[in-house]
């Protein structure tokens, strides 16, 4: 069977070419990792590669608390990022719609963000104790800005004679925002989403590692194996972020991004 | 009122209202006055830390020295290799291909998680700080070098190998000046990761200074007021850095040359 060249390659092909082009420099980074660490040049401190991977099989599938750090881990991901999104809509339409506490507010907003995500732990400390809830509210603090001043960005950009429309046909209250500013503020929302559920995946591990009383977070595995100086399972801890915080990003957002805007044709499909 | 005014003074309103109802509510004792200690009380904490031992030294000027160098160093670090690498992924496709999944996979990872390993290699301090610090900066100056060199019009860079220029000569005429725009809005951002990083990693990695150690071991001893002044410095200092370095920065050199209008 020949198949035409001018076509672009569909079925599987193209896929699993995208994933291994992706997967290729990985392979080659612990080659190379691997083989140094095997010719004995790197202190003993550093693991090879090989070891990385058996430590994270016995951590997942042998001892099984992997399961427990991560479950741990994505419920209080989960509760913070759903009040953060709450939050930053409501804020984030208030401050659309009202000109006098945009003028008012939008400045706090810009020195609120500046303060690291991090840097609020110590109060949430002492505020609401070295449990969860801490790390919650960490993770809540993380993404709301992101999400809040993307919000107001998104409404302010809508074409103001789409709301006068809507407003002539008799929309108002949430109606006008369920059909009319939502759906025209949504690609700007989506970004805002996106870059808060990064940062929320970075306050939640360092508020896992912070917090005291936490005892199965992703964040506090990696905390933990220092006192043994377990660089294995921190390397180990560090390959699980790096994956679930890529997951997140692809999988989350992106299906929402193709199940509303790139289906509505707001933005060109990539 | 005129525009700029009322830009300047609706914004003090809530901030106002917000201080002075704070003040009342700790000094009538409605909030707990040892998690919430009133305002004026953290200034004067913050203060005395300055005036403690001041002929001698500042302790409040020690910790922000500290961590302003720190920032500093690993931001140049971070820079320079930075700017490198994404010279080579912006003009060569095969780095690129190699480079990119690597950053979007490296990028995300929090710099307080890389602190344990760290810790362990380099020790407590210094090395540990400036490296993750350098790290942090590194992943954003890369990508918005890659994206300016990217953005530069081919025809400017055959116009001058026509002319004769070699490669390295290329490279500081043709794409550096070109990918201004884009490269100083990436030290910012570098700069601004680099920050927050530095503080983070200060909280765990610090042997005796800097703003997050300061902020970090004030809560474990429940000194309330300069947690809260502590986070205030480090607002004040993000804006200090922000509008005096970058801003006069941009003005002498994109905006001079008319690459971006003010």
């Amino acid at each position: 069977m020949s198949t035409d060249p001018t076509q672009p390659r569909t079925g599987w092909i193209a896929p699993a070419m995208a994933v291994s082009g992706f997967l290729l420099p990985f392979a080659l980074l612990a080659g190379a990792w691997e083989l140094l660490v095997r010719l004995g040049l790197p202190p003993a401190t550093v693991p090879a590669p090989s070891e990385i991977a058996c430590r994270l099989w016995r951590l997942a599938f042998v001892d099984g608390v992997l399961g427990r750090h991560l479950t741990g881990s994505l419920y209080r991901l989960g509760i913070g990022y759903a009040l953060a999104c709450g939050a930053g809509l409501l804020v984030g339409t208030a401050l659309a719609t009202h000109r006098i506490l945009r003028e008012m507010f939008s400045p706090i907003l810009s020195l609120l963000v500046s303060v690291p995500t991090i840097a609020w732990v110590p109060v949430l400390l002492l505020l609401m104790g070295l449990g969860d809830r801490t790390v919650i509210a960490a993770v809540f603090l993380g993404a709301v800005f992101a999400i809040a001043y993307h919000t107001l960005r998104g409404l302010e950009m809508i074409d103001p004679h789409h709301i006068r429309a809507a407003r002539i046909m008799g929309a108002s209250g949430p109606r006008l925002f369920v059909s009319v500013l939502l759906p025209g503020s949504l690609v700007s929302i989506l970004t805002g989403a996106r870059l808060g559920i990064g940062y929320a995946w970075r306050a939640l591990v360092g508020g896992e590692m912070l917090s005291a009383m936490i005892r199965w977070g992703i964040g506090k595995m990696i905390y933990q194996a220092r006192f043994w100086n377990d660089v294995t399972v921190m390397l180990a801890g560090l390959v699980v972020i790096g994956a679930c915080g890529l997951l997140l990003d692809r999988l989350l957002v992106r299906w929402v991004e193709r199940t509303t805007v790139e289906r509505w044709g707001v933005v060109m499909r990539r | 009122m005129p525009r700029n005014l009322r830009r300047i003074v609706l914004p003090l309103i809530p901030i106002g209202l917000g201080l002075a109802a704070w003040e009342v509510a700790a000094r009538l004792g409605t909030v707990n006055g040892a998690l919430f200690p009133p305002p004026s009380t953290i200034l004067r904490e913050v203060i005395g830390l300055h005036t403690r031992q001041w002929p001698e030294r500042s302790l409040l000027l020690a910790h922000v020295a500290a961590s302003l160098r720190r920032a500093a160093i690993a931001c140049l670090i971070g820079a320079g290799a930075g700017i490198v690498c994404g010279l080579l992924i912006g003009v060569s496709r095969w780095v690129r291909r190699l480079l990119d999944p690597l950053i979007t996979v490296l990028m995300p990872i929090p710099g307080i998680a890389l602190a344990p390993l760290f810790i362990v290699w380099m020790g407590f301090g210094d090395p540990t700080i400036i490296t993750i610090g350098a790290m942090a900066s590194f992943f954003p100056i890369t990508l918005g070098t890659a994206t300016g060199v990217r953005s530069i019009d081919p025809q400017l860079v055959r116009a001058a190998q026509t002319m004769g220029a070699r490669p390295l000569g290329t490279l500081i005429t043709v794409y550096l000046p070109w990918s201004a725009g884009h490269l100083l809005a990436a030290l910012k951002l570098g700069w601004a990761r680099c920050w927050r990083t530095v503080i983070a990693v200060e909280f765990v990695a610090a042997a005796s200074w800097g703003l997050g150690y300061m902020i970090w071991d004030a809560s474990e001893y429940i000194r309330t007021g300069v947690v809260y002044g502590g986070l205030a410095l480090l607002m004040l200092l993000y804006l200090l850095v922000e509008r005096g370095v970058f801003e006069s920065v941009e003005r002498l050199t994109v905006r001079r040359w008319g690459m971006i209008r003010s």
